[in-house]
Parts: C-alpha cells; sequence; structure tokens
C-alpha cells in the first residue's frame, strides 16, 4: 500500500513537473513581437497615376462593428502627422479635402470585444456606413473594396489606414479602397510606437510612390 | 589478451547474476524524454525539444516479451524572428512566427528483453496507436489552436539496469516517433527520442 502511495505521488510529481515546462508562445513574446502588420492593395492601381493626397482630420473609432465617433487625440494626431510624413517621402503632395485630392486617407481605430474569429473582410463590408462619402465631396457614391481577406483572432483593438481613389470615383461611381494597412497587437496604441508602426506599414508596400 | 581482458566486463554484465523473471510482473515505466524533430518536421520546427516525459505500464507474458500501453508529452516551439509573408489572398504580413506543438501518443505497444535476468538488459520495443495533437501557429499573437488526432508509431531500443531485489531500475532508450500529421506546411511530426528514467514493479 505504501509503495503504491509512493508510486502515484512519483507518477503525478513527475508529470506535473513536467507538464509546467510547456513552453508558452504569449508568455515568451515581447509586446513588439506580438504586433502583425498587414497590408493589401488593389493590384490594378498605378500609384503613380496619383500625385495629391488628402487625410481625414480627424482618427475615426470603431467599436464592435459601429461608429462610435471621431477623436483627435495627441496619438491620433502623430498618427496622421506619420502618414503625411510617409506619404511626402513617396512623392505625394497633401492637399485639403476641399481641393478635390487624388487620393483619400482615413484613418481607424477599431476596437472589438470579442474573442472569436474576425473575418477582415467584415470591416471592408461595413465599410460604407463608416466614412461619409460627403466628406470627401462624392456624395452619395458606395465604397468598394477588395473581396479578400483572411481570419484573424480579434483581440482588443486594431488600427487601419485606407487609401481611397477619389480620383476616378466619379467616373467608376464608386470611391475605390486602393490599400489597406492594418496593425494589431499589444501597444499599438503607444505614442512611442507611432513612427515605427507607420513605416513598417510604408515599408512593405514600396509600390506606394509617385513619379509626377 | 588485451581484446579477451577488454570484453571480460561485457561478459560480466549480461550474464545471469541478477534473476528476477519478466513473465507475470507488471512494471511502470517513468521516464524524462527529449525529442529531435526530423525531415520536413525539422525544416519548420528545428529546435530540439526537452520538454517531455514518457510513461509505460508494461506487464509480462514471457520472460523476454511484456506488451501494455505507453503515452506520454512533448512540447516543441520555434519561434522566427520578424518576416514578411505572402498571404493566400495576397495580403503581405510582417509578423513573428511561432510554432507551439504538443504531442501526446497513446499506444498499444510489445517489448523485448534480450536478457531479461542481466545486470544490464538490453531492449527493443514497437508501439503503434493514436497521436493526440495540440497545434499553434501563431503570427505576432495572433494564433489559432486545434487539437487533432492522428497516428503515432514508435520502434524503441534501450537499456535497462535493475537495482534492488523488486525489478526496480533505471532505464535508457531512443525511439524513432513516426508521427503523420499534414497541416499549413507540415507533413508529419517526426522525431527522435530520448528517454532515460525509472521502472517501477507494481505487482506479480
Amino acid at each position: 500500500m505504501q509503495r503504491m502511495l509512493v508510486l502515484s505521488l512519483l507518477t503525478v510529481t513527475t508529470l506535473t513537473v513536467l507538464s509546467s515546462c510547456t513552453k508558452d508562445p504569449l508568455g515568451n513574446m515581447t509586446n513588439e513581437e506580438s504586433r502583425i502588420y498587414i497590408t493589401n492593395r488593389d493590384s490594378t492601381a498605378n500609384f503613380n497615376s496619383y500625385k495629391t493626397y488628402s487625410i481625414a482630420d480627424s482618427v475615426l473609432i470603431v467599436d464592435n462593428g459601429r461608429v462610435a465617433g471621431r477623436e483627435t487625440t495627441s496619438w491620433d494626431v502623430q498618427m496622421i502627422n506619420a502618414i503625411q510624413n510617409a506619404m511626402n517621402a513617396r512623392g505625394f503632395v497633401r492637399v485639403n479635402h476641399t481641393q478635390t485630392p487624388d487620393l483619400g486617407i482615413n484613418v481607424s481605430r477599431i476596437f472589438n470585444t470579442s474573442t472569436n474569429l474576425v473575418n477582415l473582410s467584415d470591416y471592408w463590408n461595413s465599410y460604407g456606413g463608416y466614412y461619409d462619402p460627403y466628406y470627401w465631396g462624392y456624395g452619395g457614391y458606395g465604397y468598394y473594396y477588395p473581396p479578400v481577406y483572411g481570419y484573424y483572432q480579434s483581440t482588443e483593438a486594431a488600427f487601419s489606414v485606407d487609401i481611397l481613389d477619389l480620383k476616378n470615383a466619379s467616373s467608376a461611381q464608386t470611391i475605390k479602397v486602393i490599400w489597406n494597412g492594418l496593425i494589431r497587437g499589444e501597444g499599438i496604441f503607444s505614442t512611442n510606437n507611432v513612427q515605427s508602426q507607420v513605416q513598417a506599414l510604408f515599408d512593405q508596400s514600396p509600390y506606394i510612390k509617385t513619379n509626377q | 589478451m588485451k581484446n579477451k581482458l577488454f570484453f571480460l566486463p561485457v561478459v560480466f554484465l549480461f550474464s545471469a547474476l541478477v534473476v528476477k523473471a519478466q513473465k507475470g510482473e507488471t512494471k511502470l515505466n517513468v521516464s524524462y524524454s527529449a525529442a529531435l524533430p526530423t525531415g520536413n518536421f525539422k525544416n519548420l520546427v528545428s529546435e530540439n525539444s526537452f520538454r517531455g516525459f514518457s510513461v509505460n505500464i508494461l506487464h509480462g507474458v514471457s520472460d523476454n516479451i511484456s506488451v501494455g500501453l505507453a503515452t506520454g508529452f512533448q512540447d516543441f516551439y520555434q519561434k522566427y524572428p520578424r518576416q514578411l509573408y505572402k498571404l493566400s489572398d495576397g495580403s503581405d504580413l510582417s509578423a513573428v512566427l511561432t510554432y507551439s506543438i504538443q504531442t501526446m501518443p497513446v499506444l498499444a505497444k510489445l517489448k523485448y528483453d534480450f536478457t531479461p535476468n542481466a545486470r544490464i538488459q538490453p531492449y527493443a520495443a514497437i508501439g503503434a496507436g493514436a497521436n493526440f495533437i495540440a497545434y499553434n501557429r501563431l503570427f505576432g499573437e495572433f494564433g489559432n489552436k486545434q487539437a487533432k488526432i492522428g497516428f503515432a508509431a514508435r520502434p524503441e531500443a534501450g537499456l535497462q539496469i535493475p537495482f534492488g531485489k523488486g525489478g526496480a531500475g533505471f532505464s535508457v532508450g531512443a525511439s524513432y516517433n513516426i508521427m503523420p500529421f499534414k497541416q499549413d506546411d507540415l507533413k508529419n511530426l517526426n522525431n527522435i527520442g530520448l528517454y532515460a528514467g525509472f521502472n517501477i514493479p507494481m505487482r506479480k
């Protein structure tokens, strides 16, 4: 009986100790490593055919698929400035949104409390409801978004940048989203990470440039 | 003459000095295990795993042959630095890629002891059965943990060194773990296992 007890204790102890040695992926990850940068483009769009752009003057807050307002916190301002610097460095010229820009840039902070898988196309499929096309001077037009994008496990937040084709909106009768950059992970709303995050999106999108 | 002297200890060790018949005896073996990925598995997860254990319960049906169940656990982990990946939908994804894979085989096992009464007892064994797999491939912190059941087979060889009178002893061994598994770019989780542990007599 004593032997059985010792054996049982030995087995349980061994199993417990070794099981606890499982290397936890999230526990062995820094905030920087946790972040992902996803970019997608309309492969038919030629960025060299555009010259001017305008950025929305505030950041849209999207909470569980609903617009929760617009904000201009210091982080939002930093982010808009960082995007402006990146676009200028690629040869584009910022103009006011009333000056008929070739491109429009929308910036969003997206919050989800769900822990389920989220199809990113859910975001784009609701796109028309997020931004008022009147802002860009194309009231009544709908948005067109690429019919792709995979599934990702949702977390607490994401940051999204969209580049819209306003130059051809009239002829196409739609506002086409020709590029999207999405950032997810830990610490994405830290002011310390603004510059590096925008840089990462543009670094992996070398085709965003114009020589006009 | 020198050659004869060299073989003397070997003859001594394998001679019938410790008489302990296997027939009718049930033994528990608890071992620490390490695993070395091979082949296709190694292409994606090259880090050796030092986080594992195995447990066997075998009953001697003769002095040489014992049969029973074997199970165990092995944790595989690999993290790649940030890279740009082209996804099937055309997206570009910059991420740190991490594989976290746990295997838990449950096998029917047959073991053959070549010299069941010797001081050092070499053995060979074969096991086959189910493999319970927890698989997680993460891009950054985003993954999709999956549980799957597959097949596993395990040819194995090793040595047992009895101590005491009850049939208890040390054991060391190596195995080749055959684990088919098709997921993402993986075709299998084949690996070489190394074991060291204790044999504990349960009852006779």
